[in-house]
């Protein structure tokens, strides 16, 4: 990029160009002479880390002052900076909280990083063991060469602490920059902040569990806890708020209303879908040989490729799929690697139960029921260990009734629509497509009556005290996302209740049954993308 | 916890580990990420608020690849705000500008090369002053950009190309304190070392939100050991309001009627220091009786406080024994700012508040050079501060520069808006911007960027050819930004610092200063600005016009003596008797005034008042909200066109324009929290995110001046004096969107 001036020979741009691209700075005032490793900001942050180290139950913990806080957020950059993050990575947040009578206002600034829990959320449900709590120091490190990038992190946390890179496919977190702080420097959001805010200080983990243990309103009023923020019982954090104020009963978030939707991850969309519509499938087809009506080749291998698709999905939702096998030495603790242990034995089994079924000859017919029977009880397992990865985590919207009700609802109305169709298609009796209609619609009008009443539950307006994540949720569904919403209880009522009714009135045609699958699969699709949507999870405050 | 096998298979390194991996660093930065390892270090001084934070950048191979903030400077004491700890961020922006752009016949931007741009300048902006006359071509300029830059833009344009008129953005937010000071004490001198916050025993914040436009200077306020009176003035309850120990909520642009009501209230309780006020001030009879009106039942009347919260305030400044006044933008920036800057000043010059640590009516300045700017400019005084009139002053200034005295600007330049009156009037058809964004930032802004679209020619030099005004550029040089370029700042307690060349810019992006070169040159007047060779070549001239002025700098050999001072504040001169100045370091913190002697004729201070006027644009039934604007977060820069550009400031404020409205008025008309709503002046109708809160009083509304939304709405009202424009109070109207 060189001037084309027409100038001859070296010209003043040329000559001012060149000057403009040497870096003069080290020349004239290089500090290399100062080449001191003592840290110089250590005068300043004495005070705010303790002089030893934790002794046996034990751990560090932040502790923070609101009242030496002044809102000016260098805290999150000092961390940035001084940790090397990615350009749009953070792991320590700011937030507000706004309240109070109108003669005395309120606004008080909180900076929130991990919480270093007691009893932390993310190492629980972590998959592939990539989460520490240090034994000698209480701090919840995070293995980054473990983690496969499969973010349930990101649901376990009720503090929306773990962030996930999708350039490196991982999650990462605060370490409570446990290389500075065992080596005796304060981390960076302690060194940054302008007034002392933060501090490091050593807790007894019991006492700050039992902390949150005592309930009601005299122990929560004296809690070194935040208004508008996660209920601290499911993971007992042991960062510690600290406040000569009153918090007023009116005290909100700064980002209370605001209601965001969820990230819809359509690869875990798949994986239900698929893998529940396959059992429900095999059970369709298991009660057709206990009705002794003849079992046929199709539906096993149906679901056999139905759960390999599932599967291969949901590997595209992890971040480094190549580690994927990582998933299952959580076994012990994690209901997702037990959703994933889960999904591999009723794929084995159904393999298996799949090839009796097409050599048939091969195998007694009571084997092969049994066959049939282990693949339905597993796979309605894997599909409860499915059900568990979302209800173990805190966002109400995915509490086990939710989920399971959805998740077995599915495996219903896919499993009836889809034998309902291929009896069809096979030119089958009447019996053999009544039981698939009936129960199609029973399901159907189970499944809808839930989903309308979760919202009818959960009205609320705008400037009320206060939401609730369920009413965020709610609210969400009806003005947000309220088409789609709409939409699917429209393709729902169509193709679960309307055509197979038509069907058992005696309507005729092959378009019944398969319109009603393509609006039943639709509908479904719908409910699944929503219930990612829709999970508002409870968070840290925000700010506006 | 877990079993052998599976501790086996758990990795605990590995490449993704090792990228977080911190390691001992060197020059006293503790540990660093082992990727981030410094090989050197300089400190510089940071380039955005007039703070003047120092920050010390790790270089690699003399390129920054990280920053933190110094430890042992003055200023910052190693801490800084989120602006600074990213100030490295916005250099690397993608919209940089890295070539010259001129408009095609097409009217498209097209990249062309210096030598075509330079023609083009000097083409274009020749024949305006050529066929209309000097007043023709007008520039625009900045307090971002450092003091030998300004020097350098406003003596070749004065002086080298014969444009007669050039404004600053330092308009926008410190001519009041300029003006006030000029008038009061005979000189722009702010007084105070920031030492005084620590030493107060009462601190007075007037249209101040410091914790979140000087958050560092916050922490000298935390620092103080007297357990002082902490009293902010403001109709919000902002963050600093909340820290405060008093906050007095009053109603908008009422403080003049507080002050004197106050003064009056002072002399009742006798609190007057009459030997100071006898020694060293005039006028004060006069004001006293001009204060009697100011009952304390007009006060109260009229800035809505309850006599309790007034009678505390004024008990507080009696009886504190050092008193400290601090202002920013909620003063300066009114239809009678200069008075009510001065009402403050008064207050100190009667109590004797002025002089001793931990005293003084202090204007805390907004840009990181402004006070650069308006010493050194050539703007509204000579370059120093000195006087157009005096031919004495302009022999010494000639002399000092090496410039003919006939060359010398004889007056002011117009004021900032009269340049764009002036286009509106046909005086003016062609304009220079230089670091500024007039097209976001000023007033009434429909009405600006009408008259912007008007010019026959407008050159825009910035760092990035994305700003509001570089869009509507016929020709956009493009500028090396901070960090790319040496130079010094100047900043609120007249500390001057250096700013260091630690980074490349891009493509053929060049300093500003190098640029004025460029035009000298092409121009034909490079001859006259042989001597101006580099930065440090224009410092030692400012050094020699600065001699025997309030503001003498000539006791700073040069860039390695300041640099080892650790900053130095203005004065320090060189000793009379020739001495080396290296041998005295000045001391690191220094107040004026504590002789008693003003700047003045006389060495005496002024009291200067005048009476209140109403706002020009109160409410009314069809616009019933007054509309109150300031700064968002200490995460936003004016109108964000370098904060924008960092992912982690734009975590820190909200992505999009917002009013905040008090629940009542939220209630009654039926707007919601974070749901959108119009909001309409007589200038214009912007959509806005509703904030409910009840930090702002029932009858306000308070938008973040960051969004170009805001200055739609506000109306273009100038104080008389300053000619500083009154962004703080209009009125509006607000529905549901």
């Amino acid at each position: 990029m060189s001037s084309t001036a027409p100038l001859p020979g070296y010209s003043l741009i040329d000559r001012l160009l060149d000057e403009q691209r040497s870096l003069s700075a080290v020349e004239r005032f290089s500090r290399a002479h100062d080449r001191h490793e003592i840290p110089a900001m250590a005068r300043h942050y004495r005070d705010l880390i303790p002089l030893s180290a934790p002794g046996p139950g034990e751990q560090y913990a932040f502790e923070v002052d609101l009242d030496a806080c002044s809102g000016c957020k260098a805290c999150v950059t000092a961390c940035h900076s001084r940790n090397g993050l990615d350009e749009h990575e953070t792991w320590r947040d700011v937030g507000l909280l706004i309240g109070g009578p109108e003669r005395q206002p309120l606004q008080q600034t909180v900076t929130t990083a991990c919480h270093h829990c007691v009893e932390p959320g993310c190492a629980s449900g972590c998959p592939t063991l990539a989460y520490d709590k240090d034994a000698a120091t209480g701090i919840v490190r995070h293995l980054d060469d473990q983690c496969i990038g499969c973010q349930y992190c990101l649901w376990k946390c009720p503090y929306e602490v773990p962030k996930y890179s999708a350039a490196r496919g991982i999650v990462r977190k605060c370490d409570m920059c446990y290389g500075r702080l065992t080596a005796g420097e304060a981390p960076a959001c302690v060194q940054a902040c302008p007034n002392g805010a933060i501090a490091i200080r050593i807790l007894r983990a019991a006492d700050a569990a039992a902390c949150f243990d005592n309930t009601g309103e005299a122990a929560e009023a004296s809690r070194p806890w935040l208004p508008d923020s996660p209920a601290p019982h499911f993971t007992k954090p042991t960062t510690r708020y600290l406040t000569a104020q009153k918090w007023p009963s009116n005290t909100r978030a700064g980002d209370h209303f605001k209601i965001v939707p969820q990230p819809p991850h359509w690869p875990l969309v798949a994986l239900l879908l698929l893998t529940q519509a396959a059992v429900g499938v095999l059970a369709g087809d298991l009660a057709d040989r206990w009705a002794d009506r003849p079992g046929q080749p199709l539906p096993p291998l149906l679901a056999l490729i139905l759960t390999a698709a599932g599967l291969v999905a949901s590997v595209c939702h992890l971040g480094r799929p190549g580690q994927g096998w990582r998933a299952l030495l959580g076994w012990r603790r994690s209901w997702l690697s037990r959703e994933v242990l889960a999904l591999g034995m009723f794929t084995g089994v159904t393999t298996l139960s799949a090839w009796a079924n097409w050599r048939h000859t091969l195998w007694s017919p009571t084997a092969e029921l049994t066959l049939a029977a282990l693949s339905v009880t597993t796979g309605l397992f894997a599909v409860f260990c499915s059900a568990m990865v979302y209800a173990d985590t805190p966002r109400e919207f995915w509490c086990l009734r939710h989920t399971a009700g959805r998740f077995f609802g599915t495996v219903a109305v896919l499993g009836a629509a889809i034998l309902f169709a291929l009896s069809s298609l096979a030119g089958r009796s009447d019996i053999a497509l009544k039981s698939p209609a009936i129960a199609l619609s029973l399901a159907t009008a189970i499944k809808l009556a839930l989903e309308i009443r979760f919202l009818r539950n959960v009205e609320a307006g705008p400037n009320e005290p206060a939401l609730s994540p369920l009413q965020r949720s709610a609210l969400l569904l009806r003005q947000h996302v309220g088409p789609r919403a709409r939409a699917r209880v429209a393709f729902a009522v169509l193709g679960g209740l309307l055509l197979p009714a038509l069907w058992l009135m005696g309507a005729a045609g092959v378009w019944i049954p398969a319109t009603a699958l393509g609006l039943c699969l639709a509908a479904e699709l719908i409910e699944r993308h929503l219930f990612f949507v829709a999970a508002i999870p409870a968070k840290m405050p925000g700010g506006l | 916890m877990t079993d052998p096998l599976t501790e086996l298979l758990r990795r605990r390194d590995g490449p993704l580990t090792r990228d977080l991996v911190l390691e001992p660093g060197r020059f006293g930065l503790g540990r660093v990420p082992a990727r981030l390892q410094p090989d050197d270090a300089v400190e510089m001084v940071c380039g955005y608020c007039s703070t003047g934070c120092s920050l010390k950048v790790h270089l690699r191979q003399g390129e920054a690849i990280n920053l933190t903030p110094a430890p042992d400077y003055p200023v910052n004491l190693g801490m800084a705000c989120p602006k600074g700890w990213e100030a490295l961020t916005p250099l690397r922006a993608p919209d940089r500008a890295t070539v010259p752009l001129r408009r095609n016949a097409a009217g498209k931007p097209e990249p062309v090369d210096w030598e075509t741009a330079l023609r083009t300048f000097c083409g274009r902006f020749k024949e305006l002053l050529d066929r209309h006359g000097p007043e023709a071509v007008a520039f625009l300029s900045t307090g971002q950009i450092v003091t030998e830059e300004m020097a350098f833009l406003g003596v070749l344009t004065r002086c080298g190309l014969g444009i007669e008129h050039g404004d600053s953005n330092t308009r926008q937010c410190m001519a009041t304190s300029a003006v006030a000071y000029k008038q009061s004490f005979g000189f722009d001198a702010p007084p105070y070392t920031y030492a005084d916050f620590e030493a107060s025993d009462v601190l007075v914040f007037v249209g101040s939100n410091l914790c979140i436009a000087h958050p560092i200077l916050w922490q000298r306020v935390l620092r103080n050991p007297h357990s002082p009176e902490i009293i902010v003035i403001d109709p919000r309850r902002t963050e600093t309001a909340m820290a405060a120990t008093q906050h007095l909520a009053l109603a908008p642009k009422s403080d003049l009627v507080l002050f004197y009501g106050t003064a009056r209230a002072l002399i009742e309780l006798g609190a007057v220091d009459r030997a100071f006020v006898k020694a060293h001030t005039t006028g004060f009879d006069e004001f006293a009786r001009f204060v009697q009106p100011f009952t304390p039942e007009r006060v109260c009347a009229e800035t809505r406080l309850s006599r309790e919260t007034f009678d505390r305030f004024v008990g507080s400044v009696a009886r504190g024994r050092r008193v400290s006044f601090w202002w920013t933008m909620g003063v300066n920036q009114g239809h009678e700012s200069t008075r009510t800057a001065q009402a403050i000043i008064n207050l100190a010059l009667m109590t004797g508040n002025i002089g001793r640590p931990g005293t003084g009516p202090n204007s805390i300045t907004g840009q990181c050079n402004a006070m650069g700017s308006r010493l050194f400019a050539n703007i509204t005084s000579l370059v120093g501060g000195h006087d157009f009139a005096d031919p004495g002053q302009r022999q010494k200034v000639a002399a000092a520069l090496d410039l003919p005295e006939t060359r010398l600007p004889r007056q002011p330049c117009h004021a900032y808006d009269q340049i764009l009156q002036g286009i509106d009037e046909g005086r003016v058809k062609g304009l220079w911007m230089i670091a500024t964004n007039t097209a976001h930032s000023w007033i009434d802004q429909a009405e600006a960027r009408r008259r912007l679209s008007r010019l026959e020619f407008l050159v825009v030099q910035d760092m990035y050819h994305s700003t509001d005004s570089a869009r509507l550029a016929h020709l956009v040089l493009p500028a090396a930004g901070w960090g790319e370029k040496t130079g010094t700042f100047i900043n609120s307690e007249r500390r001057l610092g250096l700013v260091k060349k630690v980074a490349r810019a891009p493509g053929q992006a060049l300093s500003d200063f190098r640029i004025f070169q460029l035009i000298a040159h092409h121009w034909g007047c490079g001859e006259m600005f042989r001597a101006w060779s580099s930065p440090e070549a224009v410092f030692d001239l400012l050094r020699r016009v600065s001699r025997g002025q309030p503001c003498d700098i000539s006791g700073i050999r040069d860039y390695a003596h300041l640099e080892a001072c650790g900053g130095v504040q203005w004065p320090h001169a060189l000793p009379a008797d020739g001495g080396d100045p290296r041998c005295e370091a000045p001391a690191r913190e220094r107040r004026l005034f504590a002789d008693g002697r003003f700047f003045t004729p006389d060495q005496r201070a002024r009291f200067l008042f005048a009476p209140p006027r109403p706002m020009p644009e109160p409410t009314d039934a069809e616009y019933p909200l007054l509309l109150l604007t300031g700064r968002g977060s200490s995460a936003q820069w004016h109108t964000q066109t370098r904060t924008g550009k960092s992912d982690v400031l734009r975590k820190l404020h909200a992505p999009d324009a917002y009013a905040e409205i008090n629940p009542a008025d939220a209630r009654r008309l039926g707007i919601a929290d974070q749901k959108p709503m119009v909001i309409r002046s007589r200038r214009g109708t912007v959509r806005a995110l509703a904030v409910v809160t009840p930090t702002v009083q029932p009858g306000h509304l308070f938008m973040p001046m960051h969004y170009a939304e805001t200055n739609v709405l506000t109306r273009a009202e100038f104080d008389p004096y300053s000619r500083q424009p009154s962004y703080k109070a209009c009125a509006v109207s607000a529905r549901p969107a």
